[in-house]
């Protein structure tokens, strides 16, 4: 649906006459004149406005209640009054009756000096109270989730954390229960509030009622400061506020930016900062000695062992994990490119692409980045059709997954789904389909055909239609999952749905990495050099598995990335990492392959400890900027990698976080103009700049894509065909954070109703997945939904992942 | 009284099935109404100036015409809630005559292009819902429901839909989120149900009542109804007459009728040697009227010009052998027990009252304490999200207002018992209801 | 001494709920309540497709929820977390919103309750006809009845009978004293409930209204056509397969 045009108005706030634009909310409008009207339950985020705290009642011209002001929507030539004393009498009655229940205990309330209630009573109630009526008392604090402490005496009964479980995560746990004034904020049958977007009512709740478990009591607001950052634990990139105190991250809260994460988070990008803070995090740099142990040394000698990759010029690899900045990215590039002679460098990295998957052709990667077929986030909420193909939003970019619900609950979007695995989005979509484990490419090639009028599956020509017929503005959600050989007729299709250059429609990738967009652009590719530009081709991260595995490459910088935990073919890895001569890594923690075979270890910041610049997949350029002094002797990865480059002979000319951006700049065409100060706060994109056009063009039109690929049989009795996904929680940072130990990411292997019982597999009960040898242990997930004669297994996690299989067919049985 | 419409012979054995409805002429208003063009039948009831029968006596006829005309998704919905205390007069017309609700609904719905209607009836009415279901299925089975009515090219899906115990399911837009599916709990107006209800569809809200006199305005025409009647309060009501009443039951006056001969005339007045001390004239929510008030004509007009309302048309007399105080903990246990909880003044407002109540007959209030009662009752009136907090505010401020010599005698006498008794621990909280 | 100071201490503070669920914390250990997957989730057939039945008389099968909880507050004897779970399963609802809608309504029971309901009306009209003596006359007459449950209810719209009582949904009234321990011995012998005093008995009070030969609502094919209605009368669990 097309975003809605805006009309101003005029109207009269106490006297004064004001602007705003028409149909918005009074009380919206009056914070915009600088008339501040209290309230609790109001939240535009959450929708609708449901009128309960009657906080916000005003008087307006010619009608003889009350009204609410935020649920009244601004007419030309309102006359409202907020300072009549029948308001304020209303304000004062309101206030009084919050407080009839309330326990007033702020002394001991986390909420204290940040609390709405508080605020409002100080400005807007009498100063006394009347009650001498016994309040309710309750036991206190109790657990809502790991994560939630719920003080049920402080509610106010605002709605607004069973608003946002119902209608914004849609997960329909949190409820209220019972009436009246027993009316009270719970689960189903003492399950606790467990949903990947929790975290979000603590920070909606305008009480002390709702408190972070891991927050309780750790600081006061007098004590703590807000910074401003980036959370880059996925694609999402949100925005965020680190709470600091003592140069220690305490709480991250939501900085609301539209354009990105519409302010709501979800709880690994929330909770997850506690890995910036443990023992498992490391601190100093560390070098294997002789008997093989990592150990702390000083910089230098970690910076001397490291830079003798120098000896293996030509024989040199890097990988470039997700949460590398875009310079550090830049730099790893040139120490590879300039100083090793080396043209092995590669950052895409899904665990879900197939052991040697081809490199994706440098032209289609700029056809791919081409400004013209950009989708931005906000385009998934008011497009007619959005299209989500080989990704699950919910794991792969989490806050994508609200705002497709937002699309198709506020806006009517019609959402179609392709996928390999059932979707969390299933029961919002117009239309599903499933397509056999690693089949992306062929189905998209049956769709391409189908968008042509050619015979294709029932499937593809029903989605085909749905296409065709789904309004102009069509968003296509890919995964970087599906692998290169779908990508010809991806751009195939947009081509055929007219995507290039129509306003609120195109192509929104989500990559694998957190900066999957920005480092590619900045050059970690082994085919493309700095935006885009033609070098010598080098070889992929599959290929360089196998070279070093076969002695060929001997020497390996891994850039915040552990290929044995993050990528396929765990164990031709394990091979290429024992066989290499010098493994150089930078982890903030110490993951299997990192343990068992880095030469040096050279600790990494944290999120909240960079300076850089990242790349939203939509293009918009965001900047990290630190928020807490790096602990120990953490030192900032641009520093490191130039002084590695000295080693290597290269001089990067960067002496600050400042000067790399500039020569990243200087070397992407496409940036040219970008300034720290422009990216601010909220970032810039440049595929909206005039820059843009510096984008290579693709030379090509769009490539043939490839004949689908006839079905898969179906495997004999036992041996199902395996697909691969990776847990919202499966990440390090997970791993060790004290809180959300109860959800670290296991193996669940997910069968479809019908394999489990030809198996006798119930669900939770323990499996065996097993391969040419290979054997992974798991628990049984029935999931219906999962296509029978299919199975799906998790990957990213510490054990038994599914990287370790080399083969699509696996067979299963209970263990 | 002329001549009863909804009333007459309604014990006729059997009317509650379809021959016998049929025998006395029943659906003939529908046959007459099909054969009418639809903007002439809410032009009849227009013209009849019925006013709701559920609480809020707004015009029938002005809602009906407020819906968006046009083929769209509308519906009708029947409020057969019945939770006021004292009201139980829609229970009788649709244990015994059903059928006489079901053709209202359906001439309404042909007038009004709706093809989807519900009848929404407190669970508790459990004899009713099924006699209602019954009819419901005689009426398809004789095409009465159903695809292309009597041939009119007409058709309505009706459903029966059962309540599970909730007061706040009578205002009609908690009703709607209850029949939605979901808590009961009242919507912010606007939008109106006229203009987005159901499914977020136009939707016409009535009363049993209502509903079922139309039959009777279409066979006698607006007109002719407007006749029967006082100015403003047009036709006949169905009151429901409890409490202090030797009979005490349901009856059709013509409204207009003075409140004596209601009280005294058809129910008997109270016991022998007992006087009137106060009664509810519309409904537990209604402000309490005295002996002296039992002249007034019983009409919309008049009782809300005496500081009070018709409501639902249930009276509820009070005799002298009761405190004021025992009828205010009674009213009051109830709307704090119904609160739906959604907003502030009404969940705090009737919660407070409750314990403030508690807290008067534990001998712990001073004759002070009532200047907050009645201060509390205004800061809910006209604050809240529905008017359930009014409901309980406006007859406690009448009771207050018009009892405070006793309430101060109450208050001083628990004072009395409580010093009496120091060793007694009191229960400040007495539960609200048993659940 | 001023009179505050007469005043007897008030406690400030008090357990102040009829409810259980306010003090209690969520068992950590159990997994998040979402919407029950069908093949792990066993719902009886004949409640699935009762169930069924009721979404399908609805424009938004949503609507069907108060109509399903009855069905499975039938079924089960409560809505014990099972039925609730059972009724999800079938309307692809999660149990927390189903639990969130029972609970609002005071008809369905989320802790287990007698088989029979006495639903004594308390309200004003019915009390000052003596509702509370009879109810405490009820209260005594139903002890040591397990399977009796006595509630004090509001205006069940009734008070034409007051002081009255439903009684497994057949309504009864003017009640004195004694049959109090009437209804227990017709519950217990599972016989009509105080026949002479049903509601569905009782000639209108509006002469106009009356008819020679009123014998009450005939059964109204109460058996037949809406037998399968989800609230006349109570079932037994067992008997239900
Ligand atoms: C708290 C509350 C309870 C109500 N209960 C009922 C009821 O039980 N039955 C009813 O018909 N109207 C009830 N009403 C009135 C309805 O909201 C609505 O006005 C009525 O159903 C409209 O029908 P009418 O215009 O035919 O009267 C209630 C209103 C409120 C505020
Ligand atoms: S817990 Fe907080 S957010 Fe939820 S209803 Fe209560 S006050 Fe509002
Ligand atoms: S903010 Fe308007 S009613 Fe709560």
């Amino acid at each position: 649906m097309p975003r809605p045009e805006q009309k101003i108005i005029k109207l009269t706030i106490d006297g004064r006459e004001v602007e705003a634009v028409e149909g918005s909310m009074l009380v919206d409008a009056a914070k915009a004149a600088d008339v501040e009207i209290p309230y609790f339950c109001y939240e535009p985020k959450l929708g609708q406005p449901v009128g309960a705290c009657r906080m916000c009642l005003v008087e307006i011209e010619g009608i003889p209640k009350l009204q609410t002001s935020c649920s009244t929507p601004v007419r030309d030539g309102m006359v409202v009054n907020t300072q009549a004393a029948r308001v304020k009498d209303a304000q004062n009655s309101i206030v009084e009756f919050l407080l009839v229940n309330h326990p007033l205990d702020c002394p001991v309330c986390d909420k204290g000096g940040e609390c709405p209630l508080q605020d409002i009573t100080f400005g807007w109630g009498k100063g006394r109270s009347r009650v001498i009526e016994p309040k309710r008392h309750f036991v206190k604090p109790l657990a809502l989730s790991p994560l939630i402490a719920i003080d049920r005496e402080r509610c106010i009964l605002c709605y607004r954390c069973v608003r946002f479980s119902q209608e914004i995560a849609e997960d329909w746990q949190l409820i209220f229960t019972e009436r009246g004034s027993h009316t009270f904020v719970g689960t189903h049958d003492g399950h606790p509030y467990v949903a990947p977007f929790s975290g979000n009512i603590i920070e909606l709740c305008p009480v002390g009622a709702l408190t972070s478990q891991p927050y309780r009591f750790r600081a006061r607001p007098w004590d703590i400061e807000g910074a401003g950052g980036i959370c880059t634990l996925c694609p999402s990139q949100c925005n965020v506020e680190f709470t600091v105190r003592d140069d220690k991250v305490l709480r991250v809260l939501s900085r609301e930016n539209p354009a990105v994460d519409d302010g709501w988070l979800c709880d690994k990008g929330r909770f997850a900062y506690q890995s910036i803070h443990v023992d498992e995090r490391i601190t100093t740099p560390l070098l294997r000695d002789e008997s093989g142990e990592l150990r702390p040394v000083p910089w230098d000698d970690a910076l001397r062992a490291a830079g003798a990759i120098a000896e293996h010029r030509g024989r040199a690899a890097a990988l470039v994990g997700g949460q590398a900045t875009n310079e550090e990215a830049f730099l790893l590039g040139r120490i590879v490119r300039e100083g090793l002679e080396s043209r092995d460098i590669d950052s895409r990295l899904s665990p879900a692409v197939r052991p040697g998957d081809a490199t994706v052709e440098l032209d289609l990667a700029r056809a791919l980045a081409a400004p013209a077929l950009q989708a931005t986030v906000a385009d998934l909420e008011f497009a007619h059709t959005v299209l989500v193909v080989g990704t699950e939003p919910l794991d792969d970019s989490p806050i994508l997954d609200l705002r497709i619900r937002k699309g198709v609950r506020r806006h009517g979007v019609q959402l179609l789904i392709a996928t390999e695995r059932p979707s969390a989005l299933d029961p919002n979509a117009a239309f599903s389909v499933r397509y056999a484990p690693r089949r992306g490419a062929a189905f998209l090639a049956d769709l391409d055909g189908a968008l042509a009028g050619g015979a294709a599956s029932p499937e593809a020509a029903q989605l085909a239609n749905l296409l065709r017929g789904g309004g102009e503005e069509v968003v296509i959600l890919w995964g970087e999952a599906l692998g290169a050989e779908a990508l010809p007729a991806l751009l195939s299709v947009a081509d055929r749905l007219g995507l290039a250059g129509r306003a609120g429609a195109g192509l929104l990738e989500v990559p694998s990495g957190a900066n999957g967009r920005g480092i590619r652009e900045a050059g970690a590719l082994p085919n493309a050099g700095p935006g885009y530009s033609e070098v010598t081709a080098g070889r992929s991260a599959a290929e360089i598995a196998t070279a070093a595995a076969a002695g060929d490459v001997t020497a390996l910088y891994l850039f915040q990335v552990d290929p044995v935990r993050e990528l396929p073919g765990r164990g031709t890895w394990e091979r290429a990492l024992a066989r290499a001569e010098l493994v150089v890594a930078h982890a903030a923690v110490l993951t299997e392959g990192i343990a068992a075979h880095a030469t040096v270890v050279f600790p990494a910041e944290s999120h909240a400890e960079k300076e850089g610049t990242i790349v939203h997949p939509d293009g918009r350029v965001q900047r990290l900027r630190s928020a807490i002094k790096r602990p120990n002797h953490v030192r900032a990865g641009w520093q490191v990698l130039t002084d590695i480059a000295r080693a290597v002979g290269v001089d990067l000319h960067v002496l600050t976080a400042g000067m790399a951006f500039r020569r990243l700049v200087e070397a992407v065409p496409f940036y040219e103009g970008l300034t720290l100060e422009a990216i601010g706060g909220r970032g810039v994109r440049w595929p909206e700049t005039d820059a843009a056009s510096a984008l290579p063009a693709a030379r090509t039109s769009p490539p043939t894509p490839p004949a689908p690929a006839a079905p898969l049989a179906a495997p004999s009795n036992g041996r199902l065909h395996a697909g691969v996904y990776r847990s919202i929680w499966a990440s390090p940072e997970v791993d060790v954070s004290p809180s959300l130990q109860f959800t670290v990411a296991e193996q669940l292997v997910e069968l479809s109703p019908q394999d489990a019982a030809a198996l006798g597999i119930e669900h939770g009960a323990p499996v065996q997945v097993a391969q040419n040898g290979t054997r992974l242990s798991g628990r049984a997930a029935i999931r219906t939904g999962v296509p029978a004669g299919t199975l799906f297994l998790a990957a990213g996690i510490a054990r038994d992942s599914a990287n370790a299989l080399t083969d699509d067919v696996v067979e299963v049985a209970k263990g | 009284m002329t001549q009863p419409l909804l009333f007459d012979r309604i014990d006729e054995p059997g009317l509650n099935t379809l021959p016998v409805y049929e025998r006395r002429g029943g659906y003939g208003a529908l046959r007459k109404a099909l054969a009418m063009p639809p903007e002439a039948i809410i032009e009849e009831i227009k013209q009849s100036a019925i006013r709701g029968r559920g609480g809020a006596g707004f015009q029938m006829g002005m809602k009906a015409s407020f819906l968006p005309k046009g083929e769209m998704a509308k519906y009708l919905v029947c409020n057969a809630d019945e939770s006021e205390p004292g009201t139980f007069k829609d229970r009788e017309l649709m244990q015994k005559s059903p059928h006489t609700l079901i053709e209202g609904m359906i001439i309404t719905t042909y007038a009004t292009g709706i093809h989807h209607a519900f009848i929404y009836i407190r669970g508790e009415y459990q004899l009713q819902a099924d006699i209602l279901d019954a009819a419901v299925a005689e009426a398809e089975a004789a095409g009465y429901l159903g695809e292309n009515i009597l041939g009119s090219g007409h058709s309505l899906r009706l459903v029966v839909h059962r309540g599970a115990g909730a007061y706040i399911c009578g205002e009609e837009t908690g009703l709607l989120d209850s029949l939605e599916g979901k808590r009961g709990n009242p919507r912010l107006k606007p939008p109106f149900p006229a203009i987005e209800g159901l499914y977020h569809g136009p939707t016409l809200v009535n009363n049993v009542e209502t509903l079922g006199t139309v039959p009777t305005i279409i066979n006698m025409g607006g007109a002719e109804y407007a006749k029967i009647g006082a100015p403003g309060s047009t036709g006949t009501k169905l009151i429901s007459v409890s409490g202090d009443v030797q009979r005490p039951g349901n009856y059709e006056i013509e409204l207009g009728t003075s409140s004596r001969e209601i009280i005294y005339g058809l129910c008997g007045g109270p016991k022998p040697g007992r006087t009137v001390k106060m009664w509810f004239p519309g409904g537990s929510s209604s402000p309490v009227l005295l002996e002296q008030d039992l002249d007034l004509a019983y009409d919309f007009d008049t009782l809300a010009k005496a500081g009070s309302m018709l409501g639902s048309g249930a009276i509820i007399v009070v005799d002298d052998s009761h405190s004021a105080f025992e009828v205010m903990q009674k009213v009051v246990k109830f709307y704090a027990h119904e609160s739906c909880g959604k907003c502030v003044p009404c969940r705090e407002g009737t919660n407070w009252t409750h314990k403030f109540l508690a807290r008067i007959a534990s001998g712990e209030a001073t004759p002070m304490d009532l200047d907050i009662l009645a201060s509390v009752q205004t800061q809910i009136i006209g604050n809240c999200l529905c008017v359930l907090g009014d409901a309980m505010a406006m007859p406690v401020g009448s009771i207050v207002a018009k009892f405070r010599d006793e309430l101060e005698a109450e208050i001083e006498a628990a004072r009395e018992r409580a010093n009496a008794m120091p060793a007694v621990e009191t229960e400040h909280l007495v539960a609200i209801g048993a659940h | 001494m001023s009179a505050i100071d007469r005043r007897p201490p008030v406690r400030r503070y008090e357990h102040g709920s009829r409810v259980p669920g306010w003090d209690d914390a969520v068992d950590l250990t159990k997994p998040p309540a979402t919407v029950p997957d069908p093949a792990t989730t066993p719902v009886p057939e004949e409640l699935r497709r009762a169930i069924e039945a009721e979404m399908a008389k609805y424009p938004d099968a949503r609507s069907a929820s108060i109509p399903a909880l009855h069905l499975a507050q039938r079924h089960h004897g409560w809505c014990s977390p099972e039925a609730i779970q059972q009724v999800a399963c079938v309307m692809r609802l999660t149990p927390a919103y189903l639990t969130s809608v029972a609970s609002f309504y005071d008809m369905f029971a989320l802790q287990p309750k007698p088989r029979h309901d006495v639903y004594v009306c308390t309200n004003i009209s019915c009390s000052l006809l003596g509702a509370d003596e009879f109810y405490d006359a009820m209260c005594h007459a139903a002890e040591g009845h397990g399977d009796i449950g006595v509630r004090g209810f509001e205006c069940l719209g009734a008070c034409d009978i007051g002081p009255m009582a439903s009684v497994n949904g057949e309504y009864v009234g003017p009640l004195d004293l004694d049959d109090a321990r009437l209804i227990v011995e017709d519950i217990e012998a599972g016989r009509p409930v105080l026949e002479h005093k049903q509601l569905r008995r009782r000639a209108v009070a509006d002469a106009h209204g009356r008819v020679e030969g009123f014998d009450g609502i005939a059964p109204v094919g109460q058996e037949d056509a809406v037998a399968g209605s989800p609230v006349s009368g109570p079932v037994n669990p067992e008997e239900t397969p």
